[in-house]
């Protein structure tokens, strides 16, 4: 049950307990425990289920003996979640779409429709391709500068989802346990 | 009403928290199905409903003993009457109940 004892410590320290009363606490918790082994009494039956889950049995401890804030705001650490769901979503659906136009490079070539009536009065751009003339006609511009965008949209996406991942690491860390019975 | 419990077996005299449970064991009362006693003693010593010291135990480290203080006193006294109260309202509506065992 060492382990036991020594994953309550880490605990512990993460939520900031004093050394001095984390350290009485795991005394006591092994003394109790080597008294229980030595009667032949399980650490399950004597911790309960706290035993498969140490974080939340140390956390509970500390907190009900006042030494860390009892965990407070629960609608808040549901929301939480939600707000990052719907962040990771569109993180990741602008970088699936960002990598869709990058991959077609549809967005690179934009069709633009003009109604001139005279096509060579009207002022191409360099690299343009001028269709036979007609009533209308069509232009097809090699908007070079969409490129860029797509590489940005790509980029912050990529920042975006990095953002979400720690996000979700900093809320696993750090939401609320669930107190023993 | 497991604080009210903690409260009695240590009312008996002080004891640590592997004792508690012991004395707790030995009238039948396994409190530790779903939690431990430790965040109770927690909520118990938080609350000043009881006195702790350190003091040597039989042969071993130096354990933490608990005792209730005046105010815990107070508590277990009117808990204790609530619940005797709750359990003869409950007793009285129960009383008529006649219990038929199918064979």
């Amino acid at each position: 049950m060492s382990d036991f004892v020594e994953q309550c410590r880490r605990e512990w320290k993460r939520l900031g307990v004093p050394d001095p009363l984390a350290e009485e606490m795991a005394t006591d918790l092994a003394s109790d425990l080597a008294d229980a082994e030595a009667e032949g009494v399980s650490a399950e039956e004597f911790l309960g289920n706290s035993v498969f889950d140490p974080r939340s049995f140390a956390a509970a401890w500390a907190s009900e003996r006042g030494i860390i804030p009892v965990p407070s705001g629960r609608s808040t650490g549901r929301r939480r979640p939600f707000v990052l769901v719907a962040f990771t979503t569109l993180a990741t659906l602008t970088l699936v779409v960002a990598a869709l136009l990058l991959a077609t490079g549809q967005p690179t070539v934009s069709l633009v429709a003009t109604r001139a009536a005279q096509p060579h009065f009207v002022p191409s751009p360099p690299g343009a391709f001028v269709a036979p003339p007609g009533t209308s006609r069509q232009v097809l511009l090699h908007t070079d500068t969409a490129a860029p965008v797509e590489w940005i949209l790509l980029l912050l996406a990529v920042f975006a989802l990095g953002f979400a991942a720690w996000l979700w690491s900093s809320w696993g860390r750090t939401r609320p346990p669930t107190a023993p019975a | 009403m497991l604080d009210l419990c903690l409260l009695a077996v240590i009312d008996e005299g002080p004891a640590y928290g592997y004792e508690m449970t012991k004395r707790l064991r030995d009238r039948g009362l396994a409190i530790v199905g779903e939690g431990s006693i430790y965040p109770l003693l927690g909520r118990l010593e938080r609350d000043g409903l009881v006195e702790t010291y350190r003091a040597a135990s039989n042969g071993g480290p130096p354990r933490k003993y608990y005792r209730p203080s005046s105010s815990g006193r107070v508590a277990l006294a009117l808990g204790v009457s609530e619940w005797r109260a709750a359990r003869d309202a409950v007793d009285a509506v129960l009383a008529p109940v006649k219990i038929e065992v199918a064979s």
